[in-house]
């Protein structure tokens, strides 16, 4: 069930209705609705792996509560690492079993040797690495006694399993979402138009910009040998948005449905495409896997408390693992490489943590150092995301060896003239991010001080775009196969 | 003190939903002010779910037009696609009074409009469906919209959005109603004349002579999907029109024979037609067509096609309509 379909639409206020107005007098059945409602979810991709996440709950349920209940820490680390290999064996399994076999064989094949890799024909479970990730933040904590075991069954599960933030995150801490999970919740009117403001843009990013970038940066990505370098960097540009607009569209609906049930998500964009470098860039894009990394591998590899060897040595670990993370391609390794050479200068130089504050905060425009600085961090990102789209890295080197050849400035008119109807689209897209930067999402406060009138004109015209722009097919999200 | 929460949440989901409603009612109001704005935009690549294009191509709109003004029973009634209205020329059937009603893509969802719509006008003696089974694996969209955006709409339009469920015809459809009611609809005149093609009485479009250069790569590696929303309004077509006592012949007309041999399942197609108890001539066997010289694209014949084909087509039409 996509959130983008008919089927969410009719789900959403079903369970809405179910949540305040027949389990709402206690939360421990507000609780258990969750629970089902999550599972059904989850069930309508693949009825069969919900054995898998069933699984994987209750294992990292148990052991949390062994490891609060043994006396002797050997026990303790007994079951911590069961905990630990097992679900990172699953995730192995499904996602990085055959990318192994395979490059073991090829590996071999330029040794001469010539084998066939025994491989699995298994679909990788959706969302398998979002909800390993919350296990292993939970059975971590406990193990360093950051937090206690959950004792209520129900309540790890919805943790686990609160069907807005399943498939594609954001990767949630026990320390933020179970005390949430654990209270009464009261609705909160303001709160739940806030989420449904989030939602609407959500839904904007996803059937607006995204998928009809998805469009014009397939036809590039698709068809090399028929574009100039100039098409392919323009299809570049378009994924650069279709990215964002897939990725932060998918948060948004995920942070805007959650808030519905009086909970609130970790944030997981903050308009990454306005940051004046690359160190800023990753304080604000995918924010709940960058900070998982740093709090969960970064920090116990010693973090920057070392010398400057050991923080570019783990600065590099963490943006390999964050590349692997997203797939089982070499590509995704050297966008993770490619990021850590570019934060490299930073580091070295010291220069990782100047751009903390919001960009022209206060102000209307950048100055022109501002945007000088966002165009460049803006053209390195686009350049990185050609391997994250790419199909192999061949596939890759092919569209960056062309942008970078007399072919960009051979102007392919038919291509240009087709994707100009996204022009103004994105100058809109661009503008209210621009305008709500300062805001957890782009329309939380735009329009505040209007009338009434003038704002629901406003909300409406986005309902109007959805509307005049949506693809006909429901268009997953990228996300998903992550 | 769970009570009051209880109470207290209650109290503010029902306001909740009082603004909802309320913005589902301004939106009632406005959207399609909204509609009417970006309809009047004269770049249509801008507002790719509007789609109102009035005397698009194909002459539906002097077709639909045409039909209005016939008072009198018909002899033979075309329906179809493309290759109803470019393959049947009434020129070449001048001993009956036919009329084509065929329109672009137009799939069994859009020919059970227009068949409800002006069936018992025509009164027509012999129905020939032209079966091409392209147009029964598409979705339908692009020929609603071109029916929607050149004909008088009314409840049958509102039927065929709901079946195809698509934003698009939804979209155009609200436009269209706009158009008809300020009366604009009636003022538009469709020339007889649009680029290489010529609208001939009837229903037929011409097209100026053209050659089809065959392609080099075709492989046999297709296979026709059969839509199954378009095959249950097919079945209901055929139903009704045998309830009617309405003769009925369903016709396959001829496309490139190097496009009918890249498709692997024409045997299939052949016995799902054959399957409806009404006689069916796929004329891909019975006419001696060359694919350089009787046809200017893959699908579509030429008029020296058109008139081989229609040669064929007289002596079925003879024994159809003369036969008790």
């Amino acid at each position: 069930m996509l959130f983008n379909s008919l089927n969410f639409a009719i789900f959403l206020p079903i369970v809405f209705l179910l949540y305040w107005f027949v389990t709402g007098k206690n939360f421990k059945w507000q609780n258990v609705l969750l629970f089902v409602v999550s599972y059904f979810f989850y069930a309508c991709w693949d009825w069969r792996f919900m054995f898998l996440l069933m699984f994987s709950t209750l294992l990292d349920f148990f052991t949390g509560l062994k490891m609060q209940n043994v006396k002797h820490h050997n026990q303790k680390r007994f079951w911590f690492w069961l905990s630990i290999i097992i679900n990172l064996g699953f995730l192995g399994i499904f996602k990085y079993y055959n990318f192994f076999a395979q490059s073991f064989a090829d590996s071999l094949a330029h040794l001469g040797w010539h084998v066939n890799p025994w491989t699995l024909k298994v679909i990788l479970p959706v969302g398998i690495s979002f909800y390993t990730f919350h296990g292993l933040s939970y059975v971590i904590d406990i193990y360093y006694n950051r937090i206690k075991a959950e004792k209520n069954f129900i309540e790890y599960a919805v943790f686990v399993s609160f069907f807005p933030l399943l498939v594609a995150g954001p990767i949630e801490r026990a320390t933020h979402l179970l005390p949430q999970i654990k209270r009464e919740r009261s609705f909160d009117y303001l709160k739940a138009v806030d989420g449904l403001r989030q939602i609407l843009w959500g839904l904007f990013k996803k059937i607006v910009i995204a998928d009809n970038c998805a469009e014009y940066a397939n036809m590039a990505f698709n068809n090399v040998d028929d574009h100039s370098g100039f098409s392919l960097l323009l299809g570049a540009l378009f994924f650069t948005f279709q990215i964002y607009g897939d990725f932060s569209g998918y948060s948004d609906i995920a942070l805007g449905t959650a808030r519905l049930f009086g909970i609130e998500l970790l944030q997981n964009f903050s308009f990454p495409y306005f940051s004046r470098d690359i160190a800023e860039f990753w304080r604000r894009w995918h924010i709940s896997l960058s900070s998982w990394f740093r709090d969960y591998v970064y920090f116990p590899l010693g973090g920057s408390k070392g010398g400057m060897l050991m923080k570019v040595r783990n600065t590099f670990i963490i943006f390999l693992v964050s590349g692997f993370w997203h797939g089982a391609n070499w590509t995704f390794v050297f966008w993770g490489a490619l990021n850590a050479f570019y934060f490299l200068p930073l580091l070295l130089t010291n220069n990782n943590r100047n751009n903390l504050s919001i960009v022209a905060q206060g102000k209307l425009l950048p100055t022109v150092k501002e945007f000088f600085q966002m165009t460049i961090t803006f053209m390195l990102t686009i350049i990185a995301w050609i391997f994250f789209r790419a199909e192999n890295m061949t596939h890759a080197l092919q569209i960056i060896g062309k942008i970078f050849s007399p072919s960009l400035f051979s102007i392919s008119m038919p291509y240009i003239t087709q994707t100009l109807r996204l022009a103004p689209l994105l100058a809109f897209f661009i503008l209210v991010e621009w305008l709500g930067r300062e805001d957890k999402f782009a329309i939380e406060k735009f329009g505040f001080k209007w009338h009434r009138f003038l704002r629901w004109m406003f909300y409406l015209f986005i309902i109007f775009l959805l509307a005049l722009f949506m693809k006909t097919n429901e268009t997953p999200f990228i996300y998903f196969q992550f | 003190m769970k009570h009051h929460l209880f109470i207290f949440s209650f109290n503010k989901v029902r306001v909740f939903f009082k603004t909802i409603l309320l913005f589902f009612l301004f939106s009632v109001v406005v959207y399609p002010v909204y509609i009417l704005v970006s309809g009047k935009f004269p770049y249509k690549q801008f507002t790719p779910n509007l789609s109102y294009i009035v005397g698009s191509y194909g002459h539906m709109y002097s077709r639909t037009k045409e039909v209005k003004n016939i008072t009198s029973p018909i002899d033979i009634l075309f329906l179809g696609s493309s290759h109803a209205y470019r393959g049947f020329d009434p020129r070449n059937f001048s001993q009956y009074k036919t009329f084509n009603l065929g329109s672009s893509s137009q799939t069994p969802i859009q020919t059970k409009v227009l068949l409800n719509r002006y069936l018992d006008k025509l009164n027509p003696s012999l129905i020939v469906y032209e079966v091409y089974p392209g147009t029964i694996e598409g979705d339908g969209v692009e020929s609603a919209i071109d029916i929607v955006s050149n004909d008088v709409n009314d409840f049958e339009s509102i039927k065929m959005s709901f079946k195809l469920n698509s934003v698009k015809v939804y979209n155009t459809l609200l436009f269209a109603y706009f158009v008809e009611v300020f009366g604009t609809f009636e003022k538009f005149n469709e020339s007889i004349v649009k680029d290489d093609d010529t609208y001939i009485q009837g229903g037929y479009v011409e097209k100026k002579i053209k050659y089809y250069k065959k392609q080099t790569n075709l492989k046999r590696e297709n296979n026709w999907q059969l839509n199954q929303v378009c095959m249950n309004d097919f079945s209901d077509i055929i139903k009704s029109i045998k309830s009617k006592n309405i003769k009925l012949m369903l016709v396959y007309a001829p496309i490139s024979s190097q496009q009918y041999h890249s498709y692997k399942n024409n045997v299939f197609i052949d016995s799902v037609m054959n399957s409806y108890g009404v006689p069916y001539y796929n004329f891909n066997q019975q006419v001696l067509l060359d694919d350089s010289l009787d046809f200017y694209d893959p699908t579509h014949l030429n008029q020296k096609g058109v008139n081989k084909f229609n040669a064929k087509l007289n002596d079925l039409f003879m024994n159809a309509l003369h036969k008790k």
